[in-house]
């Protein structure tokens, strides 16, 4: 389904990125770094009184040939970002929002972790099985 | 500012400006002179006109001029080379700089801050205009706050020096200025030498430089006259007569220097030169240099254009090349030359900061007064008015009607001719032909260029609609004729002039300007020309804010490689630190490949570093890319400099605080039988608990040597120093020894690396010279091998992420410091390197050295250790400081005996208590004679070299074999039970106080060089089973006292493993009979309990005690008491055997008195061999036995002993009583089945017997660690309850034993009372005197005793009161009386003992429980 699944920090460092065809790794890093842009962009965009009462989901980023790119803000400000394939086009706005969904709550399953130290890297089986299923999905 | 102080309509009238040439006579020179200035340089400030000019075009319409500026200069007939002018330019831009730290370029753009001062940009100059698209594009940011003020005057600069080209005329000469003074004798004859002179300039064909507009240029005559010391009214005379000779508008008289210059500075006058004379003081100065070019004197002229045209050669020849390094070539990093030479351009620097010095000294301008600056602007505008607008005026209009004509003649003809002539081949010339020749090349005075010139003058008096229409046409005629570089020209000025017309009828024609930079650049290659289009249009299109079309034309001038590495560099910013880590690889090895195909080569080698360092995430084909890759690069740095210091490397890591260094040989393998003392070895781990027991160790045998101090100076001798030894001290090595450096290198690459040629690098001071420059010379000098030699390690190789140690070598030959400063080696892979894309592989970049395809660089890597962190004083804990390691500054000393070991026989396996003889070998392998060799040992009951009673008979090992350990003596057999006695003491088998520490007995106590003594050394199995580690410290010293090493160690651990073979268990007591006593003491009786606890039922088959023997300074075994049916007293497996004896004190008690020490040694042998006991071994290890047992109990009951001492004496006394010191020596062999051969072992087990009743064992039981109590908080009261002795104490402080006949028939018919006599024999065990009482009384307070003894009574006196003195005997008679016949208990006599001089009665009953049976029978 997705072919690449990143979580950025609050700062702007990965938390987490995972892609699928390994050789287009970098590729996939270079689009998720640029898309931070637009993520900023559109959290700006929607002014201060707006922000708390806003939906987490920004909804597509943009696209570009091959592949599309959403993005999905947390209130801590933490960043999820998927990469789609532009052929795929069984996912709908509303698969897109509910794996959103399923990635924030494994997220907040890290975070409970008493172990993990906020702002570390994931390593995290479930996050990682979680993931894997969002992309193997449907491929 | 990036925010241009000019605007562009300012900037390009500003930048192309009529020219005016000045040639002045040397008079006149002199008077502008006397201001620090030359007459162009006089009217530089006020070259501009402040008021408006009007001007009439050619179609009589009025025009109107406003700022019109003029340029002035003095006549010079070389044009400027290009080097000066790169130099001029390079040195206007670091003026301009912001010194270097104050100000960073940094750009906060959103959250990142961008430093935008690249440092290998700002080395080359020319590339400043690669930042212009960056700074323009910023300036919409409000962040902003980078500035570039080298810009502006950069680009002025360029602009301003444009040298004067054929295809243009905007910066030919219009005009002339001929100066003269009045003060000249003959300034009329002076005007016209300096007219001919300008004549002969511009129309000889001698110079072909400076470029003049029209051949009939405006002639302008200037007297100047020095106001101060000049007639004024010859001057006026003068200029009369010059009106009437070339017309009032012709000439001027322009009076200057009003005041004389030393009064003026208490007058503050403003300098307007000083702005324009710092930035143009090189120009200035080399044309002043450059004197016999210029035509500033008439005199020399002859010669100076003699030596000019030699020159001029010169300079021609030179021009190539100096073309070639122009800084604006398109592509600068194809030729290395080209680069600016870092030298160079700090020297530049410096010459621009002296003249700037210089300039500011100088005042200019001092002998004029504010007048005179009037005066000077007036002549100017007198000048512009009168003089050139007029001129140009006429000029215009002539080119017009010139032009006209030429229309009239029909253009279609003109051009039909030119078809007919040459055209026609015109569009068939290729377009390679047309890129390689710049087309079409008119003469000076061609027709073809009038339209030129008259287009360039319309535009230097601000007419642009004129001029566009003119350099419209002039530019389709070029096209026609493909004269490129005139169309170039053409298109330029048409469409600058478009965008300058005023109200903009037309949009600004951008491809015009495009197209004339493609030819510029591309045609006809002249990057001065292209680069002053790119200035000027990108400054237009920034004023119509087209930013990026700025940029991008900026961009394309410049080399694209080099603005793709700087982009990169930012973009390493970006990305710099934040986790991206793939992105950030991928930037810094693009980075590095780009750095290095512009041959930036440090830069490529610390990008390629950057990737490599860093713990990356790429595959191992990547890193194994990445690294070939970065060896060649770091090849060419190398090449680059081959004698340069060698490079650090980052690959692999070291971990350098595992860095080990050990001090000495390596261990020799065991060969054969004999096995070699462990010693210390690299291999072994560090352990703190073994390194202390060493410590100690070594620090009870010095305290030994020192007679019981320690001295303060020891320090434990460290051979093998690592993180955890203290390295606080300089260590000792010892010259002729290796020093093994252990260095760990780990390869944090998923590629192999592969090192060679792997060697130590260090630096050396012999002793003796203590300066400093000799020691700097022996670094790192190969020749220093005789010094210290230096182990090669030709191959290491390094798995992927493998940690790996190798161990180097030095052998020092001299004495001084040595410092270890770290590892070269060749770094290479071991795949083959493969022509690298992009690169490529030059031929022949191997070193000779290798002759492989391996790629590999030489480089080195330090050791830096770090020590450890000082935590002692207060400010050493607040602070984070660390201590010194020294652990690679070893000081090599003078030489010291070297001791090897070797073990021959030596058991791994032993019964508990088993005797083994080994022999010990001692080898000096040295040049130095070896003494004071002595062993210390936690364990020494484990071994003894024997006593020093013997007489050392080293057997040679194989004579031994099979032969007991013990010294035997064979006896009569019918001997049998009867105990043969013997006597030595503890002093003769080498106890002294410190029984760890032994004394090696070497024959005359010296080991000579070479030499090998073998000594025999007998082993005991430790008691307890198990494997034990033994450590021995062989201790030696030096003939020789030296300051640095007193001694050297030498460890061994000798592991052992004992089984369970015999336990011992003995008991004494007291024997109740008093017979047999001969003379006084008493005897005893001794059980001995031997258990065979061997479990391994195949190998030991059953033990025989052979032989047990006492010693003991007071008693001795007599004999064996129950000997009857087991005599050869075998023990099989879990069998026990009791043994008795019966004990007596020595005869000898008295005359061996204690002080002696001697003990008695009795063996009661149960075989046919004695073995003498109070020899070696035997003895020996008894007595090291004892010794430990003592210690042992000392330190168990040394807690109570203190309490004790204040017990008084009586206790003491009472407890001597049931002391005893005997020891029991069990002798054995143990019958054992190996290899189907059968062995026979031998061992004793020693039993210390010290209190009477009392259980004693072979190895004290192991004690139950005691329960975990709970925790008092109260501190218990040491309440001083008088300690009592114990009953059992006490009891045995008299020995009763009652003598009567043991069954006594008494007729009862006959007489009814049967009367006994009864012996009580009373002996008094105890040192002392002792208070008696006997009481006979039977006690009625029990019912039951009743029961039992009421049938008897005691006759006659019931109570007795005595005195017993010291080991008395005294008999008492009583009588008992009995009424039955039956049995009877005899033994009711109570006793009560109570030392005679005390006052507290310790009663007790004596004895109480022993039965005494007597049988009543009745007959």
């Amino acid at each position: 389904m997705a072919v690449c699944i990143a979580v950025i920090a609050k700062e702007n460092y990965p938390l987490y990125i995972r892609s699928i065809p390994a050789e287009h790794e970098l590729k996939f890093h270079y689009t998720v770094h640029t898309s931070l842009d637009v993520v900023d962009e559109k959290v700006s965009a929607m002014g201060k009184a707006l922000v708390d009462q806003r939906e987490l989901y920004l909804g597509l980023l943009y696209p570009t040939e091959d592949y599309k790119v959403y993005g999905y803000v947390t209130n801590s400000k933490v960043k999820f970002v998927m990469v789609v394939d532009s052929s795929n086009t069984a996912l709908r706005d509303n698969e897109i929002r509910s794996m959103f969904r399923k990635l924030h709550n494994s997220y907040t399953d890290v975070m409970c972790n008493p172990f993990y130290n906020p702002g570390d890297r994931i390593h995290s089986r479930a996050f990682d099985n979680m993931v894997t299923s969002m992309m193997v999905q449907g491929c | 500012m990036a925010q241009c102080v000019q605007s562009v309509q300012e900037l390009i009238p500003d930048s192309f400006v009529p020219c005016v040439a000045a040639l002045c006579s040397e008079e006149a020179e002199r008077l502008t002179r006397r201001n620090h200035l030359s007459f162009a340089e006089l009217l530089k400030p006020f070259s501009r006109l402040t008021s408006e000019v009007h001007m009439r075009d050619p179609n009589n319409q009025l025009h109107i001029i406003k700022n019109l500026k003029i340029s002035v200069s003095n006549i010079v007939t070389q044009p400027p080379l290009p080097g000066a002018i790169r130099k001029h330019l390079s040195d206007v831009v670091s003026i301009s700089q912001p010194a270097e730290g104050l100000v960073a370029n940094v750009i906060t753009a959103g959250d990142y801050d961008l430093n935008i001062s690249d440092q290998s940009i700002k080395a080359s100059v020319p590339w400043y205009s690669n930042w212009k698209d960056t700074l323009m594009e910023l300036k919409e940011s409000t962040l902003y706050s980078a500035t570039t003020p080298w810009f502006e005057s950069y680009r002025e600069s360029f602009l301003q020096s444009m040298p004067a080209s054929d295809h243009e005329f905007l910066n030919h000469y219009l005009a002339c200025m001929l100066v003269a003074s009045s003060s000249e004798p003959e300034p009329v004859e002076q005007f016209l030498k300096l007219s001919q002179e300008q004549h002969r300039i511009q129309h000889s064909s001698d110079y072909s430089y400076p470029k003049w507009f029209i051949p009939n240029t405006l002639k302008y005559y200037v007297l100047l006259h020095d106001v101060s010391a000049g007639d004024e009214q010859r001057a006026d005379s003068l200029y009369e007569e010059m009106k009437q000779r070339y017309g009032t508008q012709g000439c001027y008289l322009l009076k200057i220097n009003s005041r004389t210059s030393n009064r003026s500075s208490d007058e503050q006058i403003p300098d307007p030169w000083s702005q324009y004379l710092q930035k143009n003081s090189i120009q200035n100065q080399e044309s002043y240099e450059d004197g016999p070019y210029t035509i500033t004197s008439n005199k020399n002229a002859d010669s100076s254009m003699l030596s000019l045209d030699g020159l001029d050669n010169e300079v021609k020849d030179g021009l190539p090349n100096n073309f070639k390094a122009h800084p604006l070539q398109l592509d600068q990093s194809s030729d290395p030359a080209s680069n600016f030479d870092g030298a160079d351009h700090i020297k530049s620097m410096l010459s621009i900061h002296e003249t700037k010095k210089m300039n500011t000294g100088i005042l200019h301008g001092a002998c004029l007064t504010l007048t005179d600056h009037d005066r000077i602007r007036q002549f100017i505008q007198e000048f512009t008015f009168r003089g050139l607008l007029p001129h140009i005026e006429k000029t215009i209009r002539q080119l017009n009607d010139q032009l006209i004509s030429r229309k009239g003649l029909s253009r279609s003809l003109f051009s039909a001719t030119k078809k007919w002539f040459s055209g026609s081949k015109v569009p068939e010339k290729s377009i390679n032909e047309l890129k390689n020749t710049s087309g079409l090349l008119y003469p000076p005075e061609a027709p073809e260029l009038q339209i030129r010139k008259m287009a360039d003058l319309c535009f230097l008096v601000q007419h642009y609609d004129l001029a566009y229409s003119c350099y419209h046409t002039a530019k389709k005629d070029f096209l026609n004729d493909q004269a490129m570089l005139y169309a170039a020209g053409a298109l330029e000025m048409a469409a600058v002039s478009a965008f300058l017309q005023p109200g903009a009828p037309r949009p600004y024609p951008a491809h015009y300007m495009d197209t004339a930079i493609q030819t510029y650049r591309d045609i006809c290659k002249n990057m001065v020309l292209a680069e002053r289009c790119v200035l000027l249009s990108a400054e237009i299109l920034k004023s119509q804010s087209k930013y990026s079309e700025a940029a991008a034309l900026l961009i394309r001038l410049t080399s694209e490689k080099k603005h793709a590495l700087r982009c990169y560099c930012q973009a390493m910013q970006v990305y710099k630190g934040k986790g991206w880590s793939l992105a950030e690889d991928h930037i810094n090895f693009t980075i590095g490949r780009q750095s290095f195909t512009l041959r930036q080569l440090d830069n490529a080698v610390s990008a390629f570093k950057h990737i490599l360092i860093n713990e990356s995430k790429q595959p191992a084909a990547q890193q194994g890319a990445f690294l070939r890759e970065y060896l060649y690069v770091y090849k060419n740095v190398s090449q680059l400099s081959p004698d340069g210091p060698l490079p650090q490397l980052p690959l692999p890591y070291i971990n350098s605080l595992a860095t080990r260094v050990f001090f000495g040989h390596d261990r020799r393998p065991a060969e054969g039988e004999k096995q070699a003392a462990t010693h210390i070895s690299l291999d072994q781990e560090y352990d703190s608990e073994s390194s202390q027991q060493w410590r100690e160790l070594e620090e009870q045998v010095v305290a030994v040597i020192n007679k019981g101090i320690i001295p303060s100076n020891f320090h434990p001798t460290q051979y093998c120093l690592n993180s955890y030894t203290d390295n606080s001290r300089f260590p000792l090595a010892v010259v002729e020894e290796p020093i093994t450096v252990e260095v760990a290198f780990r390869n944090p690459l998923k590629v192999p690396l592969l090192l060679t040629e792997l060697s130590l690098l260090w630096k050396f001071q012999p002793k003796g010279s203590n300066s400093k420059d000799n020691e700097e010379t022996k670094e790192l000098v190969t020749c220093g091998h005789e010094m210290i030699g230096t182990e090669v390690i030709s191959e290491f190789l390094i798995n992927s992420e493998e940690i790996k140690v190798a161990r180097l070598k030095l052998f020092p030959h001299h004495i001084g410091e040595l410092h270890i400063l770290g590892v070269v080696y060749n770094l290479g892979t071991i795949q083959s390197s493969v022509g690298l894309d992009g690169i490529g592989c030059i031929p022949g970049c191997h070193t000779g050295k290798h002759p492989s395809n391996i790629m590999s660089v030489r480089g080195r890597q330090d050791l830096e250790i770090q020590g450890p962190r000082l935590n002692n004083t207060k400010e050493e804990k607040t602070s984070i400081k660390y201590g010194p390691d020294r652990r690679l500054d070893p000081i090599i000393t003078e030489e010291m005996p070297l001791l090897e070991v070797f073990f021959i026989n030596f058991p791994t396996g032993l019964l508990c208590g088993e005797i083994r003889k080994a022999y010990v070998e001692f080898v000096n392998v040295s040049k130095c004679p070896l003494t004071g060799l002595k062993v210390v040992s936690k364990r020494p009951e484990f071994f003894t070299f024997g006593g020093n009673t013997e007489a050392l008979t080293p057997l040679s090992p194989s004579a031994s074999e099979n032969c007991s350990a013990y010294k035997t003596v064979v006896a009569d057999s019918t001997s049998g039970a009867t105990a043969l006695t013997s006597s030595a003491s503890s002093v003769d088998f080498g106890l002294g106080s410190q029984p760890e520490v032994i004394h090696v007995p070497l024959p005359d106590s010296v080991l000579l060089p070479g030499a090998s003594v073998q000594l025999p050394m007998w082993l005991r199995g430790p008691d307890e089973e198990g494997v034990h580690e033994i450590n021995f410290l062989f201790y030696y010293e030096s003939i020789k006292k030296q300051s640095n090493i007193c001694h050297r160690v030498l460890r061994h651990t000798a592991v052992i493993c004992t089984s369970r073979s015999l336990n011992v268990r003995a008991t004494v007591c007291r024997s109740n009979t008093l017979e047999g006593e001969e003379g006084r003491g008493g005897n005893m009786l001794v059980f001995v309990d031997v258990e065979n606890i061997n479990t391994s039922e195949a190998g030991v088959k059953e033990f025989h005690i052979v032989q047990v023997s006492s010693n003991s300074k007071h008693w001795k075994l007599q004999k064996s008491v129950n000997l009857s049916e087991n005599k050869d007293s075998k023990l099989a497996s879990r069998e026990k055997g009791k043994l008795c004896f019966k004990a007596v004190r020595c005869k000898n008690f008295e005359a061996a008195a204690q002080s002696s020490e001697k003990y008695t040694f009795v063996d009661i042998i149960f075989g046919n061999e004695q073995i003498i006991s109070s020899a070696s071994p035997c003895a020996d290890f008894f007595f090291r036995s004892l010794s430990s047992e003592l210690k042992k109990t000392h330190a168990q009951y040394n807690s109570l002993a203190t309490e004790k001492q204040s017990s008084d004496d009586a206790v003491r006394l009472i407890k001597k009583c049931s002391e005893v010191d005997l020891n029991i020596v069990v002798l054995w062999k143990a019958y054992v089945v190996e290899d189907n051969k059968q062995l026979i072992l031998e061992g004793q087990h020693h039993v210390i017997l010290r209190t009477l009743g009392r259980e004693a064992f072979s190895f004290s039981q192991k004690q139950e660690p005691p329960e975990m109590g709970l925790l008092k908080f109260t501190r218990p009261e040491n309440t001083m309850v008088p300690t009592k002795p114990t009953v059992e104490q006490l009891s045995s402080l008299i020995k009763t034993s009652l003598q009567y006949p043991e069954s006594f028939n008494h007729p009862f018919h006959q007489k009814s009372l049967c009367l006994v006599p009864v012996t009580l024999l009373l002996s008094n065990c105890s040192q002392t005197d002792v208070d008696v009482i006997i009481d006979l009384r039977h006690k009625a307070t029990s019912p039951d005793a009743l029961e039992v003894h009421g049938s008897f009574t005691w006759l006659g006196q019931t109570q007795y009161k005595l005195q017993l003195k010291s080991q008395e005997i005294y008999s008492l008679q009583l009588k008992a009386c009995f009424v039955h016949a039956g049995v009877y208990n005899l033994g009711t006599p109570r006793v009560f003992a109570k030392l005679s001089d005390q006052v507290t009665l310790f009663e007790t009953s004596q004895q109480s429980s022993m039965p005494a049976l007597i049988i009543i029978s009745n007959v």
